[in-house]
């Protein structure tokens, strides 16, 4: 990993125009080229502001006050237009629907090929590693919007990794989806990490998925971070989380039903048959 | 996952000749289509128009696509003949002479005539009309207007509002039926009020979701963009414009003299055609009319 | 109180969504109908209070046959809660909204106020009483269209994904809402996918794949049946997977919730 932060911000607040309250407070966060960054907090903690920060939607699309100092693969986004940080940051949200206006899925892959003024020689070869990474090779030619949830979100997710940015910002991908399509989306954002290098950093609810994916979790209240660490460390904090109206792990919750004050809790499935193996 | 069905005159793909063809040459020979129709009231040239628009939609594969869509003016088609013989306005002032008499009614051959011009001029258009709509793809012909220097953003506009009347269809559906899931009652105007909020809230949200993720994938509305789909656009293509601009001209003038009306007041139709087509015409419409009352009466 | 006889259901366009459900339920009962996307639980949810109507099969709710009702007089038997609050809520003010449902079923005002009292009071929902239900926080839009169903008082409860996209604290207050109202009686159909949900408040599961039910049974049996929940590909909950991966507990039934595995986990010498 390079040593420089690929994600630096110091001190962020957002109000978005005509607020009375910022939605994000002195915000500071780095984040590391190739990791893997789960969001949490509750519902208008400001994840989504985050998000839509990294990548200049906010302020460039979404008017709002911006303070602070926030440097995404050594540019602004602030100041950056969209469109010129879209070849950096990848964005996909949580309605699939929403996200796909073309007549077939190669067409959505596509648009964003055009935007980028790829030569048009070289764009089915990068649809179609596109299609393979999300596991929809041969959906060229389907429509999207007879796709399946899943299958849909596959597309935006597709849709944004034929462009090769260096970040995916995902902000709840999986809240509108079933387990089967949960499972698929984290599995790709996984693959990305681990076989790309990519930066991915995933804003949901799934404690459970959030858990098996990330290398680093951050909590927000209230536009603030109030912890962040690996998984274990943060979710570990069962009766910090609960105060807040989040939760841990399941699994979690058990150990620290079992045992208080133990150090490291178990997060995953596999970690607490290890952890209770090794209690014994 | 429900599938979304698109409008029945939405453009599916194909891969024929006129599928292919540059969407502006497509437009260009339209426009001239029209043009003509409008210039003539000889049903002779219009109705060779129309089946000319038949052929050419039956040579790209979607010749019954087109004949089923021009069978819905079934009924105003047989309407506008039946009294266009019965009572034409051309003949208000008194000077024709009917030429046959069914009952109470009196048939006039110029009723006729000008009936026929009237559908003539319909279904030339409409076919005409068909053929490039039902071969065109929105993204393809927004592509072309794009080339014509029309701004991106008129282009984005456009192809939005087209996507978003069957979305904003399904919208609709699923807002009354949770209205009525409470109770609601009545089917006219005032309880479709409170399913505007929801409906009209949804779509902002929707449109401004879909403008962020556009914009996240560098869809800018300045700079170069390059194109996914293939459309032949040369020298050729220029030609077959100039062409259809050619056939326009040339048609309007043949409208003003070998097929203006002065000619064709000349002509003498056979009395069989006029109480043929009358009688036809009179059945297809009592049809429909009757097919309307018994649905109507069943709902 | 709710019976379907061999329902079947096609779309205009011949796709079968149902595909011969039987199901009876009886009065006061909490079921969740579980399975992926597809396989045809919120359709067969539809049909509970007439938004889809059976091709072929008899569904009988409240002892009245649907298909000779409209949906509007279906609305005083079934309460149907929607996914998306956006496609209910439509009023100027949150007490409006609440006050839409028993108005249309011709309660009298005094009784509405009084309902409308309850629930706000019940949720929370004191400070968001004036304001317009479009501009409120997600969570609170969402208590409010649970709310708008509640006041309704219907004896029959159907609720698709309530907790889909919620925060886990507006989660635990769903939770409580479906527990209450099957305490007081209602009986409680929970389309969901939120497993943890269906473990801590239902008292019995269906399990739909491909427009069939293919299991109907206690959430224990369901939800410990590992190539049942493989097949249809839903998740047990986190806790039940730990349980069944514990060497020395195959025998064992399934586990639902935290507290219990630390119970048994305690007890284990």
């Amino acid at each position: 990993m390079a040593d420089a932060p690929i994600i630096s911000i110091t001190d962020l607040t957002v109000t978005y125009a005509g607020a009375s309250e910022p939605a994000l407070r002195g915000v500071d966060l780095e984040i590391r080229a190739g990791e893997a960054i789960g969001l949490v907090g509750l519902n208008e903690a400001g994840k989504t502001t985050l998000a839509m920060t990294i990548n200049g939607v906010i302020p460039n699309l979404l008017p709002a006050d911006v303070t602070g100092r926030i440097a995404v693969d050594g540019r602004d986004p602030t100041v950056t237009p969209v469109r010129d940080a879209a070849r950096t940051v990848g964005m996909v949200f949580d309605t699939p629907e929403y996200q796909l206006s073309q007549a077939s899925v190669a067409e959505e892959i596509a648009l964003g090929l055009e935007g980028l003024a790829l030569p048009s020689a070289e764009m089915p070869t990068r649809i179609d590693a596109a299609l393979d990474a999300v596991g929809l090779a041969g959906f060229e030619e389907r429509s999207p919007m007879a796709l399946s949830g899943g299958q849909q979100q596959r597309v935006a997710i597709a849709a944004v990794l034929a462009m090769e940015p260096r970040i995916l910002v995902m902000d709840e991908p999986t809240s509108n989806l079933d387990p089967a399509g949960t499972a698929d989306v984290f599995a790709i954002a996984r693959g990305l990490v681990r076989e790309r290098g990519m930066t991915v950093i995933v804003a949901g609810h799934d404690v459970e998925a959030l858990a098996g994916f990330a290398d680093r979790i951050v909590v927000l209240d209230a536009g603030r971070v109030v912890h962040q660490g690996t998984p274990a460390e943060v979710f570990g904090a069962v009766d910090q989380l609960r105060d807040l109206g989040l939760r841990s792990p399941q699994v979690t919750e058990l150990a620290h039903a079992l045992a208080p004050a133990a150090g490291r809790l178990p997060v995953t499935v596999r970690d607490a048959v290890a952890w209770l193996g090794s209690r014994r | 996952m429900r599938a979304t069905t698109g409008p029945a005159f939405a453009a599916e793909r194909g891969s024929s000749w006129l599928h292919r063809l540059d969407p502006l040459v497509k437009l260009t020979w339209l426009l001239a289509v029209i043009v003509v129709a409008f210039a003539t009231f000889d049903p002779v040239p219009l109705f060779g128009i129309a089946l000319v628009g038949l052929a050419v939609a039956a040579s790209a594969g979607i010749g019954w696509r087109v004949v089923r869509v021009l069978a819905i003016f079934i009924p105003i088609t047989s309407s506008i003949l039946v009294i266009q013989t019965i009572a034409p306005p051309i003949c208000a002032g008194g000077g024709c002479v009917p030429v046959a008499t069914l009952g109470p009614l009196e048939l006039y051959q110029e009723g006729t005539i000008r009936g026929l011009s009237l559908v003539g001029r319909l279904v030339a258009v409409e076919s005409v009309a068909l053929a490039v709509i039902l071969t065109t793809h929105p993204s393809d012909l927004f592509g072309a207007l794009a080339r014509l220097r029309v701004p991106y953003v008129a282009n984005l506009m456009l192809s939005m509002t087209l996507q978003l009347i069957p979305i904003l269809q399904r919208e609709f559906e699923i807002v009354l039926s949770a209205q009525r899931a409470r109770g609601m009652r009545g089917t006219g105007f005032r309880a479709l009020l409170p399913s505007f909020v929801p409906v009209f809230a949804g779509a902002f949200q929707r449109v401004q979701q879909l403008t962020i993720s556009l914009e996240s994938r560098a869809f800018g509305a300045t700079g170069a963009r390059t194109s996914y789909r293939h459309i032949r656009s040369g020298t050729r293509e220029r030609v077959a414009a100039i062409a259809g601009v050619v056939v326009g001209v040339v048609g309007v003038l043949a409208g003003l003299t070998i097929w203006s009306a002065e000619q064709s007041a000349g002509v003498v139709v056979p009395v069989q055609l006029v109480v043929g087509l009358f009688l036809l015409a009179a059945t297809l419409f009592a049809g429909v009319l009757l097919a309307g009352i018994r649905s109507i009466l069943r709902a | 109180m709710l019976d379907l006889a061999d329902v079947r259901y096609a779309y205009p366009d011949g796709t079968v969504a149902l595909d011969g459900v039987t199901l009876a339920v009886d009065g006061g009962a909490v079921v969740a109908v579980v399975g992926q996307n597809g396989s045809g639980k919120t359709t067969l949810a539809k049909h509970l209070n007439g938004l889809l109507r059976a091709t072929s099969g008899r569904v009988v709710v409240d002892g009245l046959d649907a298909a000779r009702y409209p949906v509007r007089t279906l609305a005083a038997h079934v309460g149907y809660v929607f996914q998306n609050p956006g496609h209910q809520l439509f009023a100027r003010t949150v007490a409006q909204e609440l006050a839409f449902g028993p108005r249309n079923l011709g309660v009298p005002p005094p009784e509405i106020d009084a309902r409308v009292g309850e629930i706000v009071a019940r949720l929370g929902l004191e400070p968001h009483l004036a304001a317009h239900p479009h501009r409120l926080p997600l969570p609170v839009r969402k208590l409010v269209s649970i709310g708008a169903v509640l006041t309704m008082r219907t004896p029959i409860l159907v609720l698709d994904e309530p907790t889909t996209g919620q925060d886990h604290r507006t989660a635990v207050r769903i939770a409580s809402l479906i527990r209450a109202a099957g305490a007081a009686g209602t009986t409680v159909v929970l389309v969901s996918h939120d497993m943890p949900l269906v473990a801590e408040v239902a008292g019995r599961v269906v399990v739909m794949d491909a427009g069939r039910i293919v299991a109907d049974g206690s959430p224990r049996a369901v939800l410990g049946d590992a190539t049942l929940t493989e097949a249809t590909r839903i998740a047990p909950p986190q806790i039940t997977q730990l349980a069944a991966a514990l060497p020395g507990r195959s025998h064992r039934p399934a586990v639902l919730s935290v507290e219990e595995l630390v119970a048994e986990l305690r007890h284990v010498p």
